[in-house]
């Protein structure tokens, strides 16, 4: 044997390339060559892979020339998991009998000096890389065979060391080797509304009607929501229970956020899937790098990715970077995130329900009240932070809510529901499956994802509906954009209601959601 | 004539009277139940419609109707009792409306609340299609009154009316709901837990008999008795055409107060308000306003809100003028500023001084500019200005 070739992956944002790791040894001059557009840390692959290779009793063909070629050549590669490929290819090249197991083999895993196996980000998306490529059996670090083994079909092994990965391959008995430390803790942010959400229930919420009734929609149709008012109003109280209210994640979702967060190097060892929707809340001093995904080094994703399929809260909003809100306008509207770096370009899903809080004022205390009004800010300050509340941004909003203090006889309303997330999930849970039927075979699961033309065309409101909304139009009430943001809030209550098409009630309401004009009492009642 | 015999009388002519005939009304009020009852039976041979009130009248036997009524936990109220609302006899010569006047034969009350404590009380009134603005006011007002020791009145319809009931019963306050149909129905039927709370809490009050249904007629009568048992009537949102309108209008014609609670000019909702308004309503934003109006004289006076104060607000007009003469940044000479304000040179550094005392204007080696003090953001709130 001179050449021998093993597989492994690389990825770019969550799109995996095969890479087949040809390994040639053979006379010449004395050289050890790494090819195939390496960049710096994996061309310390080369020094790793020897001293691992040593270091676990086998040959190293030190007097050989060793040609390594990471194909596709043109692909530019990084990272450290390909060491276990590398390494495996060199000794399969210059040992004497063909090393059996290589054949439909894909290795991932970073090597250590004793010739340990360490773990690296990003297993699962590699894995399941792999098993569209038509591979079906993965060697992983063993802290991550439980990741690896999430995809459906893939026969995993988890090994701690070169030489266990070697006897396997070679049909042997496994040696015992240490146990391998777990990838060191790289979370980029704080969740601290992972831990909270749990125990937070929207029947702990007293008032708030109209707020609750918006959350509710938004929910159903995965729309984004704003909510305004002066600080201690409850929006951040409300905004922690929405993920509570969505429906568990479907497969394909749990896959592709899971693999999201393994990119991002939050998955521990024990992780299991992710099943329930996340819900992530930057503080307004995230970087576009922290929100959006990129980072030094290898690509990230942002905040926004990590809560694909559940809620991304941005409390204080007006107080982000200007150039983030720029960053933040287009993954909205499109429901993914693409990062282009040199000729590198990442692409993750990131189709997360947006809410964004917004206080008065800079200070949090204005109000139109006057014996309310505690507010401390200039004139110009307020008009300032206002700016940035209208402006694009909101015009990328579905619906806009006014939160005010809980007043007295909200407080001790003896006629209060109040009801439970369950009881919430259960209805947001029914609508969901309604559109997920009436989109069977699209691109997309819920209204808020219906592209406008698409929905205009094929999903109609009745002829009533329709001549009202038009009026609004040429009124001038609504914008063009506006015209399809309130047709798709339409077809949510529509979903909530059970009713086959989207009627003038249900396009009132639409239009008070999303202009930020209260709700008809008769609307909060209805809906339970 | 004893009273027992009067209020069985009444119940008989209830039985077989629609709410609100005036003519009948007044003349139960001027000659007494028992004569017009007798009078009614007597006059069998007149005419074919006499004729069938009388057979129905004799099929009455108000004792046994008493009797169940009481067993439904209802009692009947009538003018002379005790706990009779006053504020009902005023009906006896209002201008009839929608051919409907006068004080009522008696009421079928459930509850423990009297009605004669509604001596002071509010109704609150408005459109059943509210919006969650027009609840929030409602329940505030409602919950805001009844924590001052006034009632709330209203009807338990949708809409406002249960807002208005929902603010008071969570103040803990007397509230009471008229309807217009029997006093031992749900209507509309949404509202059990609210007519379960008023009835353990407050009271419902029904003029038309036990079991009657709540026709369109029946709640133009209805809204009589809304306006009659309170001091005053607060619309809160009503449309152009609204029912709660025929409220106000009989508050009018009591010559109670009649209020309003504005809301925008683009909302239907409060068009028939803001009619109401123009046509001389008050406006009121709160409970605290809505008892202004209502309270004996000097009762219950609110303080009017203004915005905060500003330092500036509290110079007087020539140190005013002085500091606006002042550059922010750099520094100008004292001819500067009394040219730019126009005043002699002598007042305008008596100024300067007094402003540099107050931190207003620094003086330094180029001249004067204004100091950290001179911003006009508002004072902090004083705790003493609730």
């Amino acid at each position: 044997m001179t050449v021998a070739i093993t597989h492994t992956v690389s990825l770019q944002g969550t799109l995996g390339h095969l890479i087949d790791v040809q390994a040639d040894v053979s006379s010449g001059q004395v050289a050890l060559n790494l090819v195939g557009r390496p960049d710096a840390s994996l061309n310390e692959a080369k020094e790793r892979c020897r001293m691992a290779v040593l270091n676990s009793g086998v040959d190293w063909p030190s007097a050989k020339r060793i040609t390594i070629l990471l194909s596709p050549s043109d692909l530019k590669k990084r990272g450290t998991h390909f060491d276990l490929a590398i390494a495996v290819a060199v000794v399969a090249a210059s040992a004497d009998k063909p090393l059996a197991g290589l054949a439909g083999t894909v290795m991932i895993g970073e090597l250590t000096l004793t010739g340990g196996l360490r773990s690296v980000p990003g297993v699962l998306p590699m894995v399941l890389a792999a098993q569209a490529r038509g591979h079906r059996r993965v060697i992983v670090p063993e802290p991550q065979a439980r990741e690896a083994a999430m995809v459906p079909g893939m026969e995993v092994l988890g090994f701690r060391s070169l030489g266990q990965v070697l006897a396997e391959l070679a049909g042997e008995e496994v040696p015992d080797a240490p146990p391998v430390a777990p990838m060191s803790a790289q979370r980029l942010l704080s969740w601290r509304g992972q831990d909270r959400q749990e125990e937070s229930d929207l029947a702990d919420l007293k008032g708030m009607q109209d707020a609750r009734f918006a959350v509710e929609v938004a929910a159903a149709g995965g729309h984004h929501l704003m909510l305004s008012g002066p600080k201690g109003s409850g929006k951040t109280s409300l905004a922690e229970r929405i993920s509570g209210v969505l429906p568990d994640l479907g497969t394909e979702e749990m896959l592709e956020l899971t693999a999201l967060h393994s990119l991002a190097g939050a998955l521990e060892p024990g992780d299991d899937l992710i099943r329930r929707p996340p819900f992530s809340a930057p503080h307004h001093s995230s970087s576009k790098a922290a929100l959006l995904g990129g980072g030094s080094g290898r690509v990230r994703p942002g905040e926004l990715s990590r809560a694909h399929g559940g809620v991304l809260f941005l409390d204080e909003f007006p107080l982000l970077a200007s150039d983030v809100i720029e960053a933040l306008r287009q993954p909205l509207e499109s429901g993914e995130v693409t990062i282009a770096r040199g000729d590198e370009t990442a692409t993750f899903p990131a189709r997360a329900m947006v809410v964004l809080a917004a206080n008065p004022c800079p200070c949090g205390d204005f109000s139109l009240r006057q014996h309310l009004n505690r507010c401390t800010c200039r004139e110009a300050a307020r008009r300032d932070y206002r700016r940035k509340l209208t402006g694009p941004m909101l015009d990328r909003v579905d619906i806009l809510r006014h939160v005010e203090p809980l007043t007295k006889p909200e407080a001790r309303d003896p006629l209060a529901k109040r009801e439970s997330s369950a009881d919430v999930r259960q209805r947001v849970t029914a609508a969901r499956s309604r559109q997920a039927s009436r989109f069977e075979g699209r691109g997309w699961r819920l209204n808020a994802q219906v592209p406008g033309p698409q929905l205009v065309a094929e999903w109609r409101l009745t002829d009533a509906a329709t001549r009202r909304l038009e009026d609004e139009l040429y009124a001038g009430r609504v914008t063009f954009r506006g015209v399809v943001r309130v047709h798709r809030l339409a077809w949510t209550l529509a979903d909530l209601r059970n009713v086959d098409q989207p009627g003038l009630d249900e396009l009132e309401t639409a239009l008070r959601l999303r202009s930020g004009e209260p709700l008809l009492a008769a609307t909060l009642e209805r809906a339970g | 004539m004893s009273a027992a015999q009067d209020a069985l009388a009444r119940v008989a002519l209830n039985q077989v009277v629609e709410p609100g005939r005036f003519r009948l009304l007044d003349r139960v009020s001027a000659r007494g139940a028992v004569d017009v009852r007798d009078e009614l039976l007597a006059m069998s041979g007149e005419s074919a419609d006499h004729q069938l009130v009388a057979q129905r009248l004799r099929a009455v036997d108000p004792a046994a109707v008493l009797e169940r009524a009481h067993r439904m936990g209802l009692r009947w109220v009538v003018p002379g009792d005790p706990e009779w609302p006053s504020g009902l006899d005023d009906l006896e010569h209002v201008e009839p409306l929608h051919d409907r006047s006068g004080v009522p034969l008696g009421l079928w009350v459930k509850g423990p609340l009297r009605l004669d404590a509604l001596a002071r009380s509010v109704a609150v009134v408005g459109s059943r299609s509210s919006t969650a603005y027009g609840t929030h006011v409602a329940r505030e007002i409602a919950c805001e009154v009844v924590d001052k020791g006034w009632g709330v009145v209203s009807g338990a319809a949708f809409g406002i009316d249960q807002a208005a009931h929902r603010g008071a019963l969570a103040g803990e306050g007397p509230t009471v709901a008229v309807l217009a149909c029997g006093a031992d129905r749900i209507y509309p039927k949404d509202h059990e837990t609210l007519f379960r709370l008023l009835a353990q809490q407050g009271a419902i009050v029904s003029e038309a008999a036990p079991g009657w249904a709540p026709m369109r007629v029946r709640f133009l009568a209805r809204n009589r008795l809304i306006a009659a048992l309170t001091r005053g009537t607060v619309v809160v949102e009503a449309a152009a055409r609204s029912g709660a309108l025929t409220t106000s209008t009989w508050a009018d014609r009591l010559s109670r107060p009649v209020m309003g609670v504005p809301g925008a000019v683009t909302n239907p909702l409060a068009q028939g308000v803001h009619q109401l308004l123009r046509r001389g309503g008050s406006l009121v934003t709160s409970g605290a306003e809505v008892l202004e109006h209502l309270g004996a004289a000097g009762e219950h006076v609110t303080t009017e809100q203004r915005g905060p104060d500003r330092p500036r607000d509290l110079l007087s007009p020539v140190d005013r003028q002085v500091l606006e003469a002042v550059p922010l940044s750099r520094p100008a000479s004292l001819e500067s500023v009394a040219r730019l304000a126009a005043l002699e040179t002598g007042v305008v550094k008596g100024a300067l001084e007094s402003l540099a005392g107050q931190g207003m204007v620094v003086h330094t080696a180029r001249g004067w500019r204004q100091g950290a003090a001179s911003s006009d953001r508002p004072l902090p709130f004083l705790d003493s200005r609730g």
